[in-house]
């Protein structure tokens, strides 16, 4: 009984040391973020005074009524070799704040310097330092996650970032080769992220190699549909000219973009399917195939609405700044929906064919790694 | 042919087949969410309307769908449902003030760029809008995650009468353990799989770290995956409490 109580003790005070080691990560980082400005090679001025605030009221051709301000800012460089000096800034923001945010003291801004004839430092705001602002979140998310999910938060959050990792390395890769195409470069990703994600989660158990096997197979028979189907309609219906950010041609991206967007939807389908039925197995060791195969489509018809339903949403949520922007400007509503919507509805079929594709393929694969071990004992 | 008539018929098909009568209704009700959506955009280009409230409304709608049609009204789906509602509406709170401190509202720069024949001044706050889109982007796993949590714990309950709201509140923590990593994995890659074009450019254009972290478009994309992830996080504990809190209420359950 001592023996448990020092047990737990020890356990107690690891968990003390680990919360307190964090919470100083989190504080030092902190006051890190908040004076970095030496750090960064463009000027950064910290607004110290709004010296005036002008407003006009503005309609635009389409009726849309807007207040426009200019703020006339002072703020102080923090870095660079005017460190500590002067500077003055305009900032024209509106109250829809669509383009250009409303700035007040103690906000932090990257700007461009020039010497104005007066000797006064005058600049133009170039974009705000978001930094400190991601960093108290990003400590927020570890919070939360570690306290609601202890070692599985922690897990996860390891998995996120070994996966960013690996899909940063395979873009530099990308940029770098010439001549390899990404859909097979994010190919060679997406299967070393999925071996890697399931086995971290699972550990090397018959279940984890299932739920592999499922994952590739669905992932990759996602994306041969989706060409296939893109292949003979030749992409009728789909507004590629409208994909954002482009500094190369859009369709190679965007099939990337399909392969690595469905994998986490497809693993988890993947994990459900094989844990639940080498569950089922393990506890009945004698059960039928028949049986485990009803209770593998029992099972993935609960799972696909709700899997669809997710990567419906975070596909489709992130248009509806632009689709408020079209419909203002008194775009036909079918305008609109085809020039944002294609390409991302597109995604999210793709991924919902994953999802369901997924549930057979992960229930015969299961069978038949359970069918092995039955043979095999 | 038009190629997303031909994928939506594929998708169809295939859910029809492998999830029967439940695979259909689970299609119809992709449409139906989808036509919220778009009413609640709709109603968003007034500029009277509140965006936070018509938000919280179109949550309630969609996970409202997600529940109670491709599931059904019972026990389960309405505590799940109730879960959903109030760790969306703190979410929304808590994210309102995380665009407005962090300025991601609004367009980029890379975006103004391409879409300069439009007018901005348009009348209508996109703070909350930014809001609104960060919740609605993870309502679909939030609702997820609540019914994950609150079902099984419908059936502890059966087979031990006599489990504590105690036991029963930790019995649902670790249900939810096992879906936390798996459901963030889901948004992490839908969410890099749909901004892979915009990190070709960072790297095409040479972006340092520094104007990589403090773009607009990319703190945006990051307070999406952070809040998400925040999100499923949340859902548990509110899912656990208020599952605990019903089961032990009533001395005897109806479903």
């Amino acid at each position: 009984m001592n023996k448990l109580k020092q047990i737990l003790l020890q356990v107690k005070m690891k968990q003390w040391f680990l919360a307190s080691i964090l919470f100083l990560l989190c504080l030092v980082s902190l006051v890190f973020v908040n004076h970095n400005a030496t750090f960064y090679h463009k000027p950064i001025a910290e607004v110290s005074e709004i010296v005036n605030e002008e407003q006009a009221n503005v309609t635009d051709s389409k009726e849309n009524h807007d207040v426009v301000y200019t703020q006339l800012i002072h703020a102080t460089l923090k870095n660079g070799e005017e460190k500590g000096s002067q500077i003055e800034l305009t900032n024209e923001y509106s109250d829809s704040r669509a383009y250009h945010p409303k700035l007040s003291v103690g906000d932090e801004v990257f700007v461009s310097v020039e010497e104005s004839s007066s000797g006064q430092l005058v600049g133009s705001i170039a974009d705000i330092k978001r930094d400190q602002a991601l960093l108290v979140v990003a400590w927020l998310f570890i919070f939360v996650l570690l306290a609601v999910g202890r070692k599985q938060g922690l897990f996860a959050m390891i998995s996120l970032v070994v996966n960013a990792v690996i899909i940063a390395y395979a873009l530099d890769l990308y940029i770098d080769t010439a001549n390899v195409s990404l859909l097979v470069i994010m190919s060679g990703a997406v299967i070393v992220m999925s071996i890697l994600s399931l086995l971290f989660v699972s550990g090397f158990k018959a279940q984890t190699y299932a739920a592999i096997i499922a994952t590739l197979l669905g992932t990759f028979m996602l994306l041969f549909i989706t060409m296939y189907v893109l292949d003979i309609t030749n992409e009728q219906g789909l507004r590629f000219e409208e994909m954002s950010f482009l500094s190369r041609p859009p369709q190679a991206i965007f099939m990337a973009g399909i392969l690595v967007g469905a994998l986490g939807a497809v693993m988890d389908i993947g994990v459900s399917m094989s844990s639940s039925l080498f569950s089922l197995y393990e506890k009945n060791n004698a059960i039928s195939i028949k049986d485990l195969r009803e209770s593998g489509i029992e099972i993935g018809k609960d799972i696909m609405g709700t899997m669809t339903n997710i990567l419906f949403f975070a596909y489709v949520s992130g248009t509806i700044p632009s689709l408020l922007l079209y419909l203002m400007n008194d775009a036909s509503l079918g305008f609109t929906l085809s020039m944002n919507l294609s390409l991302e509805l597109t995604r999210a079929l793709a991924g919902g064919i994953g999802i369901v594709l997924t549930i057979p393929i992960g229930l015969y694969v299961t069978i038949l790694f359970i069918l092995w071990k039955q043979v095999k004992s | 042919m038009n190629a997303l008539v031909v994928l939506a018929g594929v998708l169809f098909l295939l859910m029809a087949i492998i999830g029967g009568k439940k695979g259909i209704r689970s299609f119809i009700a992709l449409f139906v969410n989808f036509f919220v959506l778009l009413v609640a955009v709709l109603i968003m280009t007034d500029p009277n309307a509140d965006p936070i409230l018509l938000t919280l409304v179109a949550c309630a709608l969609i996970s409202c769908v997600t529940l109670f049609f491709i599931n059904e009204v019972n026990s389960k789906t309405k505590t799940a449902f109730i879960s959903t509602l109030l760790t969306t509406a703190l979410m929304l709170l808590f994210i309102f003030i995380v665009t407005e401190q962090s300025m991601i509202h609004g367009f980029g720069e890379e975006e103004v760029e391409e879409q300069t024949i439009y007018s901005y001044y348009l009348g209508i706050d996109f703070v909350k809008i930014a809001a609104s889109v960060i919740i609605m982007s993870t309502i679909g796993a939030i609702t997820d995650e609540a019914i994950a949590v609150s079902s099984p714990m419908f059936e502890i309950r059966k087979h031990h009468p006599t489990i504590s709201r105690r036991e029963l509140f930790m019995a649902g923590m670790r249900i939810g353990k096992d879906l936390l990593g798996t459901n963030a994995n889901t948004l992490f890659f839908a969410f890099f799989g749909g901004y892979l074009a915009l990190l070709i450019r960072y790297i095409d254009l040479e972006y340092t770290f520094g104007e990589i972290i403090n773009n607009k478009i990319f703190s945006a994309e990051m307070m999406t995956i952070l809040c998400g992830g925040i999100g499923v996080a949340l859902i548990i504990p509110v899912t656990a409490w208020i599952t605990a809190y019903v089961l032990t209420r009533t001395p005897k359950q109806a479903d």
